[in-house]
C-alpha cells in the first residue's frame, strides 16, 4: 500500500476559540504505483488533505502512512527529511517559486539541500530537464525568461530532482492552454507507468481524471463522501451536480442518449469508450460499407 | 452597426531593454473591427499574442505601429484615459486586481478614481454589488472569497462605472468549472441589461463558443475571423493552432477511426445526439 489514511482528522488552530475543522475523520488507501484524483468543491478541504502526505500538517488525530513512513498527531519536525524527498509536492502555479539564475541551478537546488554534491546535482537537473521536456540548451539560461507553461516544466523538474515516490500535484495545469495541458499530463502519466511513482491528483478536469484517474476521491465540507474508481464516482449524476462537481462529458453525452433509450454497458468516460460502445452496437456495421 | 473598435495593421515588439528589441513581433500586421453589442472570442494558444493584443486596446503597451480607434477615439498617449473610460477589463488572476480592504471599498475604487460624488456612489456600488448578486459579501475582504466570487467583484467594479466595452483577459481560466459557467451566465446577462460589448480572450472552447465571432490569432498574425461553428469545424487545426477540439469533433474522430461515417462539419451536441438516435434506431 502505498497511502492510507486512517481516521484522520485535522482542526486549523486546534484547542483556541479559532478552532476550525478541515478534515474529519477521513480513511482511505491506494495502492502501490497508483494514481488517485482527489476532486471537490473550493473549500472542500482538498488542499488540507494532501498537505497530510508530506506532514506539512499533522493530524490533529488519526494516522498517515506513506509507503515506509507514519504520521501521527505526535509525528516531530525532527526525521521529515526522508518523507520530504519521498514525497514530492507541486503545489498550484509552481513557477512562481523560481528563484535561481540558470534552470540548472534552480533545478538542483533541491537535490543539494539534501546533501547531493553540486556536481551530481547538476547533472541530475540536466537529465531531468530532458525528462519534462525541455532540452539541455535550456540549462544556462534564466527560468524568467520562458514562457509560463515552460517555467512550470522546469518548477516540476525542481521537484523531480529529489526522486520522489509519490508526486502529489495540486491543479498542475491550471491557466495552461490546451497543448500545454495535455503535454503536461502526458508526462504524469509516463512518470506513472514507466518509472511507477504513485500519484494524487488535486483537479477540476474530470476529463483528466476520467483519462488518468484509477481512483477518486470525493471531499466535501473536509469529509470523505466518495471513494472509487471512476466508473463508479460518475455513475450517479445527480449526486455529483448536487455536488457542484462535473460529470466528464462523455459521460454527459452518453447520459443524454440514455435516457432517450440507449442502454450502456457500462457509462462511458471518454470519446474513446463512447465510441467504443457505439460502435458495438452500430446497426449495418460490418456489412454496408463493404 | 458602428463599429465600436476598428484596429488598423496593429504591431507591436516587446523590449528587454533599450537595444535588446525581440526579433519576433508578438503582434504582427492585425486589423480586425468589433461592432457595438457584439460579443467577440480572440483565441489562442499561451504566447500566441492575444492578450498582448488585449492589452493594446486598454493604451497598456506603446505599440509603435498601427492605430486603434475606440468609440471614434484614435488612442495615442494624450488620449489614452478617455479610452480606458469606454473600457473595463478582467484579468485571469483575480488576486492581481484587488485594492480594497472589503468588498464595496475595491467596487468603490473606480468611482472615486472618477471623481464622483458620495452621495451617488454609495447606491451605484450597492447596484453593482447586487448586480452580481455578491450583496451578502459586500463588507467581507476580498481575499476571503473564492476564484469565483472575486472575478464577480471585478465584474462589479465593471458595472459601477458602467463603460461600453468589457475585455476578459482569460478571466474564467482558474476558476472551476461551476465558477466558470456562472461567470459566463453572468456576463451574457450584463451585456443584455447594460448594452455592452464584450471581447474575450480566452482558450476555453465553450467560452468562444458563447461569441458571436471568433478571431484566432497565431505567432502575433490574425489567422481566422468566422463564426465559432466555422472554426469548431476545422477539427485538427485547431489542435495545431494549440486549441482544444469540442467534444463533438473529437467523438466525430473517434467514431471515423471506427469506420463510422458521421457527418462533415461542426455538430452542435444537439445534433450529434440526435444523429446518434437516428442511426442507432435504424435497424
Amino acid at each position: 500500500m502505498a497511502i492510507s489514511f486512517e481516521h484522520v482528522t485535522y482542526t486549523y488552530q486546534a484547542g483556541t476559540p479559532m478552532a476550525s475543522t478541515a478534515l474529519t475523520d477521513i480513511s482511505f488507501t491506494v495502492p502501490d504505483h497508483g494514481y488517485l484524483a482527489i476532486i471537490g468543491h473550493t473549500g472542500s478541504g482538498k488542499s488540507t488533505l494532501i498537505q497530510e502526505l508530506n506532514a506539512l500538517l499533522k493530524p490533529t488525530s488519526g494516522t498517515v502512512h506513506v509507503d515506509d513512513f507514519t504520521i501521527t498527531p505526535k509525528t516531530t519536525n525532527d526525521d521529515l527529511k526522508p518523507l520530504r524527498q519521498h514525497v514530492g509536492m507541486v503545489f498550484q502555479f509552481p513557477e512562481s517559486q523560481l528563484f535561481e539564475e540558470t534552470i540548472r541551478k534552480d533545478i538542483a537546488f533541491g537535490p543539494q539541500n539534501f546533501g547531493m554534491s553540486e556536481t551530481d546535482a547538476n547533472h541530475l537537473a540536466d537529465e531531468m530537464l530532458t525528462t519534462v521536456g525541455l532540452d539541455s540548451s535550456y540549462a544556462e539560461r534564466s527560468p524568467f525568461e520562458l514562457s509560463g507553461g515552460q517555467m512550470r516544466r522546469v518548477a516540476i523538474a525542481g521537484v523531480l530532482a529529489m526522486q520522489p515516490q509519490v508526486l502529489v500535484l495540486d491543479e498542475p495545469t491550471a491557466g495552461l492552454d490546451p497543448r500545454g495541458r495535455e503535454e503536461m499530463m502526458a508526462l504524469f502519466e509516463r512518470l506513472h507507468r514507466e518509472q511507477g511513482l504513485t500519484i494524487v491528483l488535486v483537479t477540476h478536469q474530470m476529463e483528466d481524471v476520467a483519462q488518468y484517474a484509477e481512483q477518486v476521491a470525493v471531499m466535501r465540507q473536509g469529509r470523505l463522501v466518495k471513494f472509487g474508481t471512476p466508473q463508479e464516482v460518475f455513475q450517479d449524476p445527480d449526486w455529483l451536480r448536487a455536488n457542484q462537481l462535473d460529470v466528464p462529458r462523455a459521460a454527459r453525452f452518453a447520459q443524454a442518449l440514455a435516457a432517450k433509450g440507449v442502454q450502456w454497458d457500462q457509462l462511458p468516460l471518454t470519446a474513446d469508450q463512447l465510441a467504443d460502445q457505439l460502435a458495438a452496437r452500430w446497426p449495418q456495421r460490418g456489412s454496408a460499407d463493404v | 452597426m458602428a463599429n465600436i473598435i476598428e484596429v488598423a495593421h496593429l504591431s507591436y515588439r516587446y523590449r528587454n531593454g533599450e537595444a535588446d528589441v525581440d526579433q519576433r513581433p508578438a503582434l504582427n500586421d492585425v486589423s480586425f473591427t468589433v461592432q457595438a453589442g457584439e460579443w467577440l472570442a480572440i483565441v489562442g494558444h499561451n504566447g500566441s499574442g492575444k492578450s498582448t493584443l488585449a492589452k493594446s486596446l486598454d493604451g497598456l503597451l506603446p505599440f509603435s505601429e498601427g492605430t486603434i480607434t475606440v468609440g471614434g477615439i484614435k488612442l495615442t498617449p494624450a488620449t489614452v484615459w478617455q479610452v480606458r473610460e469606454k473600457i473595463g477589463m478582467i484579468f485571469q488572476n483575480p488576486d492581481n486586481q484587488f485594492v480594497g480592504a472589503t468588498v464595496e471599498d475595491d467596487v468603490a475604487f473606480g468611482l472615486e478614481n472618477r471623481q464622483i460624488a458620495r452621495a451617488d456612489m454609495v447606491p451605484r456600488v450597492q447596484a453593482a454589488i447586487e448586480e452580481v448578486g455578491m450583496t451578502e459579501f459586500a463588507h467581507r475582504e476580498p481575499s476571503s472569497l473564492s476564484g469565483g466570487q472575486k472575478q464577480r467583484v471585478a465584474l462589479a467594479g465593471i458595472v459601477a462605472i458602467a463603460p461600453d466595452i468589457l475585455i476578459l483577459d482569460e478571466a474564467t481560466s482558474m476558476l472551476d468549472p461551476q465558477g466558470r459557467r456562472d461567470m459566463l451566465e453572468l456576463v451574457r446577462q450584463l451585456r443584455a441589461d447594460q448594452h455592452l460589448t464584450v471581447i474575450s480572450i480566452t482558450h476555453d472552447i465553450d467560452e468562444a463558443a458563447n461569441a458571436d465571432r471568433v478571431l484566432v490569432i497565431d505567432d502575433g498574425r490574425l489567422v481566422e475571423e468566422a463564426a465559432p461553428a466555422t472554426i469548431f469545424a476545422q477539427g485538427e487545426r485547431l489542435v495545431r493552432l494549440g486549441l482544444d477540439l469540442p467534444f463533438t469533433s473529437k467523438l466525430q474522430a473517434a467514431l471515423r477511426q471506427r469506420g463510422i461515417t458521421p457527418p462533415d462539419g461542426y455538430l452542435t451536441t444537439a445534433e450529434m445526439e440526435a444523429w446518434l438516435w437516428q442511426s442507432l434506431s435504424n435497424t
